[in-house]
């Protein structure tokens, strides 16, 4: 293993290897950090669409529409983190990657788990949290084989008494928060054609926002909103297809040259090949209540293929912002040009107010799987700052006055090649994994990826229902050997302040406190307290199986802080690259890939949430 | 329709019933046969309780490519074309289905039955191929899916040693 990762790096271009030199910290273990920077300032620095429900609670998939994941609360701190215990647990009885996280309003919490998708309702305020409710939704089993990566739910969303949440099959379902019963159940995608739904939806003005996954199956992606309550679908916009489609009217600007025009998303592809371009929307939502505008990214464009879909077809791997009462396109900025990579833009934007040149602009923070840290004006799409926060070597920089990547020829992918060595790999430099904001250090916490792949692409067929790939990408460590890293990020200056290597890439998502203390979990099952300043490690405590999940932190009928997290190791990360760690299935035993070979000795396959507290 | 329990019934009722009425009862399953070019459904051996009359089963399926070489490497091909390689895998070690090279099945692994799994669809997302393809290209895609069946087990796994240690069955 060590030989074969030595003999990786001095294959690969040195510009990676180079780079990783420049802006990676090297610890010998994980779970010490050690700075290469002092903190950012926080002054002008805040939230760009703080909460506005009580700090105690979590109603948002994210915490706040800012996508920040900072919680207010402060009991837990540097000096007393040692002293962290579990709580409580709960079993949700489904096996399978629990991504996303549970929502606290009212003393009560939700959870949805993996498909089936069962939601529950927990009674914080008795002892052992008993049951309120259970709810079993309809959801056609079929929809297993056509998910992509693990049968993953990322949550719900809470307004006004309802839970909302998304079902694998394609459904969005609306439950009363205080007896869940079915209030409505409404189809929004079509199964048959590959699309399925995994992401948390959102609520804005009483209606509820939905995407849908399949950038692996020939969809093609949209973004709709529902009104909450009726069931009914609002509007519907597509993200490939004529400037009607898409709802490109005479309101949209975008910053950049090359995505201004007539008709981009259609004429950008050759022939009808935007029918089945992907650019689905199977990532996180942000809102700004003041410029009305929703953001999300869009997935990579389908196949994987780029030899059938010549152009920039767009608006795959794609960050837009649409009105929130008419779904209309405002502007958009398209990250990675013609991807050939499956660098998908879904990534979380983060709504955060930065100082820039002495005045403070309302800015969006992504992290790309591409392995750009973007800050970007949230207002217009202008590019402030686009610097790598992984090793990578497909590119050698991003283009300030255009927006655009600069490729490195040799890490292009075509048809009949078999391109080696790229890095960051498929799963990106980070994926779905949210990061956090705290306004209190002014730093970005970021769970990120170390692999890297080889890439062969192949001739592919569109059938429906069927994958719509066109490529071999047998993926390994990156160098350095770790798998990933927890790092603490400036975003005004592009910089990485600290980072925690971690021996398997960082899946879950982070938790900022105003405590001065940001949690993640691990693959390897390992849940962690650390210094929000230094990235010390205060705390950690072995959960039950690999943590895809992301922290929540609430204040109990009690007055005490809590953190809460589901562990259960799954979604592209457990099924695909873990191999038979998915072996619970008696007829699925599975020779495990090469990527992590080691990551079994240390989990298994679970589903619990766990509870922590002083 | 077609279950082992209403075989069984069939069964019975011919012991019982006038020739005649025999004779329509039998005709029922026929419709069905044609439409599928012949297919019948085959009783999974671990299910057929003690002292059930086997010879009452329909016919068994048989893959006329069993061993044929060159219908292995157009069933590979066709692996490819059909996309069953982005679900089951490259080498059939499984991705978003399952693994195809264990030896494990969870609907059989038996020609006939690795026919019907390909030929109607299994509940977990297993698309329907009967009608899309011919019988002649899923006979060779069984070909090769069970050829692939052998060697991708993996019984136990020790790692207490440097490296982790894989033994089969």
């Amino acid at each position: 293993m060590r030989r074969r990762l030595t003999l990786f790096c001095a294959v690969a271009a040195s510009v990676a290897c180079a780079r990783g030199d420049q802006t990676t910290s090297r610890t010998d273990t994980a779970g010490s950090a050690k700075a290469t920077g002092a903190p950012a300032s926080v002054a002008g620095t805040r939230i760009g669409a703080p909460r506005t429900t009580a700090a105690g609670e979590w109603q948002m998939p994210a915490g706040d529409y800012a996508n920040s994941r900072f919680s207010d609360l402060s009991q837990i701190t540097p000096a007393n983190a040692a002293n962290l215990r579990a709580a409580w647990t709960f079993s949700t009885g489904v096996l399978r990657g629990h991504e996303g996280q549970p929502l606290v309003v009212n003393n009560t919490m939700f959870l949805v788990t993996p498909y089936p998708n069962v939601s529950y309702a927990l009674d914080l305020t008795q002892a052992g949290q008993p049951l309120k409710w259970k709810f079993r939704p309809e959801n056609a089993q079929a929809a297993i084989g056509q998910a992509c990566c693990d049968v993953v739910n990322r949550g719900a969303a809470y307004t006004d008494g309802k839970i909302l949440y998304n079902l694998l099959d394609g459904h969005t379902v609306a439950v009363d928060a205080a007896t869940g019963r079915q209030l409505w159940h409404m189809r929004m995608a079509d199964l048959n054609r590959g699309e399925t739904i995994t992401m948390a939806p959102i609520v804005v003005k009483g209606k509820v926002l939905v995407g849908s996954s399949g950038g692996e199956m020939g969809v093609r992606g949209w973004l709709a909103a529902i009104d909450v309550a009726t069931g009914k679908e609002v509007w519907r916009a597509y993200n490939t297809g004529s400037d009607r489609d898409v709802k490109v009217g005479p309101r949209f600007k975008a910053f950049y040259a090359q995505d201004n025009g007539k008709d981009l998303a259609l004429t950008s592809w050759p022939g009808e090949t935007w029918k089945q371009g992907g650019a689905a929307v199977w990532g996180w939502l942000s809102y700004d209540p003041e410029l009305n505008l929703v953001y999300y990214g869009t997935s990579n464009p389908g196949p994987w293929n780029e030899r059938v879909r010549k152009g920039d077809n767009k608006w795959s791997c794609a960050i837009m912002a649409r009105d929130a009462d008419t779904g209309e396109l405002r502007w958009a900025f398209q990250v990675t040009p013609h991807d050939m990579w499956d660098y998908d833009t879904v990534n979380e934007n983060i709504l955060v107010d930065l100082p820039f040149g002495g005045t403070t602009r309302k800015t969006l923070v992504h992290f790309d799987r591409n392995g750009f840290g973007y800050t970007i004006d949230r207002a217009t799409g202008e590019v402030l700052v686009a610097q790598p926060f992984v090793q990578m070597n497909w590119s050698t920089g991003i283009d300030l006055k255009t927006g655009r990547p600069n490729v490195v020829p040799e890490k292009m992918t075509t048809e009949g090649k078999n391109t080696k060595d790229i890095c960051p790999s498929l799963e990106g430099g980070k994926n779905q994994q949210p990061a956090a904001f705290s306004p209190r250090t002014g730093l970005f916490y970021v769970p990120t990826i170390n692999l890297c792949m080889d890439m062969e692409v192949r001739p592919v067929t569109y059938i429906p229902g069927t994958p719509y790939i066109g490529a071999n990408a047998p993926e390994k460590k990156g160098p350095g050997g770790h798998g990933g890293e927890f790092i603490a990020w400036d975003a005004t200056t592009g910089k990485k302040v600290w980072g925690i290597e971690e021996p398997f890439p960082v899946w879950g998502g982070a938790l900022a406190t105003a405590g001065g203390v940001v949690f993640y979990g691990t693959l390897d099952g390992w849940f962690k307290a650390v210094d929000a300043t230094t990235g010390k490690e205060l705390w950690k405590f072995k959960v039950g199986s690999g943590v895809v999940g992301n922290p929540i932190s609430y204040l109990g009928p009690d007055g005490k802080q809590y953190i809460a997290v589901y562990s259960g190791i799954g979604g592209d990360m457990g099924l695909l690259i873990a191999g038979d760690v998915a072996a619970n299935l008696p007829y699925d035993v599975r020779e495990r890939g090469s990527t992590l070979p080691d990551l079994p000795r240390w989990t298994s396959w679970g589903g619990m949430l766990f509870v922590f507290s002083l | 329709m077609h279950t082992r329990s209403s075989h069984l019934v069939l069964g019975v009722t011919c012991l019982l019933i006038v020739a005649a009425a025999a004779r329509t009862a039998q005709q029922a399953p026929v419709p069905n046969a044609a439409l599928t070019g012949g297919v019948r459904f085959v009783p999974h051996p671990d299910n057929v309780p003690a002292g059930f009359p086997l010879r009452d089963l329909p016919l068994t399926l048989v893959n006329p490519y069993e061993g044929n070489a060159s219908a292995l490497k157009v069933g590979s091909q066709l692996y490819v074309s059909f996309n069953c390689i982005d679900c089951h895998g490259a080498d059939g070690s499984g991705a978003l289905g399952p693994s195809l090279a264990d030896g494990r099945w969870h609907f059989g692994g038996s020609p006939a039955e690795v026919f019907e799994s390909i030929y109607q669809g299994r509940p977990d997302g297993m698309p329907t191929w009967g009608g899309r393809i011919s019988n002649d290209q899923i006979w060779m895609l069984v070909t090769y899916v069970r050829s692939l069946s052998a060697g991708k087990d993996v019984a136990t796994e020790n790692f207490t040693g440097r490296t982790v240690e894989r033994t089969g069955h």
